[in-house]
């Protein structure tokens, strides 16, 4: 190794950091259900709730101990609400722990912040594109600055931090596809796209970006759809192998 | 599991084995997989040659090899069968099967796959017989097309590893300096500074450890040399990083290859691998006692990371920016030790200086710049792809003995050589000797080794256009004459082609190249004017005719041009008038179709369709007024 190897990330104390916040009070809900009270209060609330409907059920008007269980009533639509609400939560931070662990092994690969560089090949790889997450998350295993991450990642043509569309199509604007007609193509494909050149297509499905030079100048000009090259692309054509994709 | 070589004589033992258990009398199907062959659908035939083999019980007798480029990407995907060296060019999936029962089979030439020259119509059956390679000297391509890049044993048995033991054992590390300074290899990235020089001064230099770099941030675009070498032969690169290592004193190296070439950076990490599986690389190589690994870095897309201080920052994990070079990198390089940073086909040339000597080397080329030069041919001539020449041969006899002459019998117009920051060399400059020292006095430079050539149908103005566009794109912005500088040319340049230029335009244009030339800190801005300077100086009557007479004359310029449809010769098919996206074109059966000018947007989508050749650009923007309603002179249909 070039520079001492970092500690392990297990062994260093780190404040568990999801990227989430909660109120105060929703923390309060949270707790009281978990630790206190555990399920089992939103449990009876929700028997007693049955029972209410149950009541209702049988067309009577005015339950017997109706304060008592309007009271309960609206305790349970408010536990509902927060379960619901936490429920979405876990969803998110479960998708966000997902993302994480590969991100970890991808640091864990390398564990140097001087592969920086390498780490957010790797990630763009992987998720076509690099998250805010992504960028928080490397700058407390690396201890490096989010500022730092950023510089990178916008010098770099490589990495986009915005997502890509489903299907990326790259057109060569190298000087041997230029003089053969690379602009035009590239007209092609925006009208045809109805995008610029580094945006993504309103339905998500297709990324437009221009390279400068894809190292197959004999064939110019040249487009690639995801990894399908197409050569001596003729401008008629782009509705055709656009199409091909879905 | 391989057994690590302890001993240069295991590793002899290992060649003659491999080589005693090739059959030489079986078969070889070698098909190229480079990026442009595979993009011309060579999977796809290799996967049928696969199948085809199986099916008719050849496994035994026939061995399918997947090698890398073979420079003529034009005419691939390229199938050559060995020992007969018989050389298929464009082979489809549905040829498969009769190259496997006529040629594997039968050793008969299938005929209709052999190239067959442009102009004398001959066909030539190997390679040799191919005037696009009969005038190369390849020393550093010849290799792969007889070598799999995934596969160790190939470059072995070419004599691949043979060099190491040699500088390993019988000479000293000064005398490999010594040795490469003798043989007068410049550096062939582009500066041409002398090879040797540099590993003496970065071994003389105090400090430990020491770094050995291979440049292929090959981000010039229209070059693909170095991703070829990578691609089709990365041994050769690990074999001269392990020799200059030793002869420097490095004991850790990097490769640092594009994230945009996939495959280079495939195939390279899987010979990292294998060389580090027979015992060539890392702990005590060979039995030597010398020790060196290798890395791979790679490069996230930016143009200006191929220069050396930048690249060496983005090893270091930072932006990767140049830095002034008071001190150079062969004295405070990476992490601030002496690093020794070459092109990857610097290094290539060592195994080969090592194992054939200094006078070979000298032999090939001119006296002052030895050996051969790899250049990517591409543009507007008929023979496009990879071409190694020795140094000092002609542009002429480049681009029309190998290259085969202009494309559909145009006008040459210029080449340009060194990518954005060379220059354009015109026809009077033709037969210039290309080595370092020649194309600097003609403005230009050897630069990477790109070579465009462009046709009267090119519009100088724009490709300087197109230059200045691309470099003010690719500056890092740290230096103010290289951001502000750009920024400015390439307004007035779009000023021009737009029709707006100011008589005065040329003037400022030179001032702001002068200011470039001076003031920037790193070679990117340094030479960014060159394609400017030459452009204005060779071809100024372009620049004028854009802004005294709003003429484009290779009707390029799309604000100086006009659609205009010939009525005489529009026979009223409505093609045009369906593909127009923009719907600017008027017309019915029998009615000859006019061009809405103010609709048009120019795109030329009509000229690519139109069957009858009815439609023409016309220079400056003032077309015919067109009348509707003409009826069609009739004509036969093509």
């Amino acid at each position: 190794m070039l520079n001492a190897p970092m500690k392990p990330a297990d062994d260093r104390k780190k404040p568990f950091f999801v990227g989430l916040r909660m109120t105060k009070e929703e923390r309060s809900i949270l707790d009281k259900i978990q630790e206190k009270v555990g399920l089992t209060k939103t449990e009876s609330l929700l028997k007693g709730l049955e029972i209410l409907s149950e009541y209702y059920s049988l067309g009577l008007d005015q339950p017997p101990l109706s304060f008592e269980l309007k009271k309960l009533e609206e305790e349970a639509i408010q536990h509902a609400d927060a379960l619901k609400r936490i429920r979405r939560r876990e969803d998110a931070l479960k998708e966000i722990i997902h993302e994480l662990r590969i991100i970890d092994q991808i640091v864990d690969k390398y564990n140097d912040k001087n592969a920086l560089i390498q780490i957010l090949i790797d990630i763009q790889n992987k998720f076509n594109w690099i998250s805010k997450t992504a960028v928080i998350w490397i700058s407390e295993r690396l201890e490096i600055p989010t500022s730092s991450i950023y510089q990178i990642a916008t010098f770099y043509k490589f990495f986009t931090l915005t997502p890509r569309g489903r299907h990326l199509v790259r057109v060569c604007l190298g000087t041997a596809c230029h003089v053969r007609g690379g602009p035009k193509v590239m007209e092609t494909v925006e009208r045809t796209l109805g995008v610029e050149q580094g945006d993504v297509t309103s339905d998500g499905k297709f990324s437009l970006e221009r390279v400068n030079c894809l190292g197959c100048c004999a064939l110019g000009p040249v487009i690639v759809v995801d990894n399908d090259y197409y050569g001596n692309f003729k401008t008629a054509d782009v509705g055709k192998v656009l199409s091909k994709y879905s | 599991m391989v057994e690590k070589l302890k001993s240069a004589s295991e590793l002899t033992n290992l060649r003659e084995r491999i080589i005693a258990n090739r059959d030489p009398s079986k078969s070889v199907v070698s098909i190229c997989i480079g990026t442009g062959c595979t993009a011309l659908g060579a999977k796809k035939v290799v996967e049928v040659l696969g199948e085809e083999i199986k099916s008719k019980n050849l496994e035994e007798r026939v061995k399918v090899k997947q090698t890398g480029c073979l420079g003529f990407c034009e005419v691939g995907p390229r199938v050559i069968v060995y020992p007969e060296e018989i050389s298929y060019f464009k082979v489809k999936p549905e040829d498969v099967p009769e190259i496997v029962s006529q040629t594997i089979m039968k050793k008969d030439v299938v005929k209709r796959l052999l190239y067959v020259d442009h102009g004398t119509g001959e066909t030539a059956t190997t390679l040799e017989d191919v005037p696009f390679y009969k005038h190369q000297q390849r020393i550093l391509l010849e290799k792969n097309a007889k070598i799999d890049p995934k596969d160790i044993e190939d470059y072995i048995t070419l004599g691949g590893y043979d060099a190491l033991p040699k500088a390993l054992f019988q000479m000293t590390p000064q005398q490999v300096v010594e040795l490469v300074k003798k043989s007068n290899l410049r550096g062939r990235g582009g500066g041409g500074f002398p090879t040797g020089r540099k590993w003496e001064t970065t071994r003389n230099a105090p400090g430990e450890p020491k770094y050995v770099i291979a440049n292929c941030d090959e981000g010039d675009p229209g070059a693909f040399m170095d991703r070829s070498i990578v691609e089709g032969n990365p041994h050769s690169i690990i074999e001269g990083l392990i020799i200059g290592a030793y002869a420097i004193g490095a004991h850790e190296g990097f490769i640092y290859v594009r994230e945009e070439y996939p495959l280079a950076v495939e195939n390279v990490n899987i010979a990292l691998g294998q060389a580090q599986e027979h015992g060539l690389l890392g702990e005590n190589i060979l039995g030597s006692g010398f020790n060196f690994t290798i890395r791979v870095h790679r490069g996230a897309g930016a143009f200006v990371s191929g220069e050396s201080s930048a690249l060496i920052s983005a090893i270091e994990g930072t932006v990767g920016e140049p830095k002034p070079k008071y001190v150079h990198a062969a004295i405070k390089g990476l992490w601030g030790k002496p690093t020794c940073l070459n092109n990857v086909k610097t290094w290539a040339y060592v195994p080969l200086i090592i194992l054939n000597g200094v006078d070979w080397f000298r032999s090939i080329g001119t006296k002052n710049s030895s050996g051969t030069a790899i250049f990517s041919l591409v543009g507007k001539v008929n023979n496009t792809g990879l071409v190694e020449v020795p140094m000092g041969i002609t542009l002429r006899n480049l681009i029309y003995k190998i290259g085969g002459g202009i494309k559909d019998g145009k006008k040459f117009k210029a080449v340009q050589t060194g990518g954005p920051s060379g220059g354009f060399i015109p026809e009077q400059y033709l037969d210039t000797p290309v080595d370092f020292d020649e194309l600097t006095k003609v403005g230009s430079m050897m630069g990477s080794g790109g070579m465009i050539v462009m046709d009267e149908d090119t519009c100088i103005v724009d490709v300087t256009r197109y230059y200045a566009n691309f470099l003010s794109d690719e500056s890092c912005g740290k230096c103010v004459p290289c951001r502000e500088g750009l920024k400015q040319i390439v307004g007035i340049l779009n000023r021009i082609c737009a029709g707006s230029g100011r008589e005065e335009d040329l003037k400022t244009l030179d001032d702001l190249s002068e200011l470039l030339r001076d003031a920037s800190l790193c070679a990117l801005g340094s030479t960014a004017a060159n394609p400017l300077t030459t452009s204005s100086l060779y071809f100024k009557d372009e620049y004028e005719e854009h802004i005294r007479n709003k003429r484009c004359p290779s009707k390029v310029c799309r604000d100086l041009i006009a659609y205009y449809i010939k009525p005489e010769s529009c026979q009223a098919c409505l093609i045009c008038l369906r593909n127009c996206p923009v719907k600017a074109i008027a017309g019915e059966k029998s009615i000859v179709h006019v061009i809405d000018q103010e609709k048009c947007i120019k795109c030329g989508m009509c000229i690519e369709v139109c069957p009858f050749d009815a439609i023409e650009k016309l220079s400056p923007a003032v077309p015919p007024t067109a009348s509707y309603g003409i009826k069609v002179t009739p004509k036969k249909r093509r």
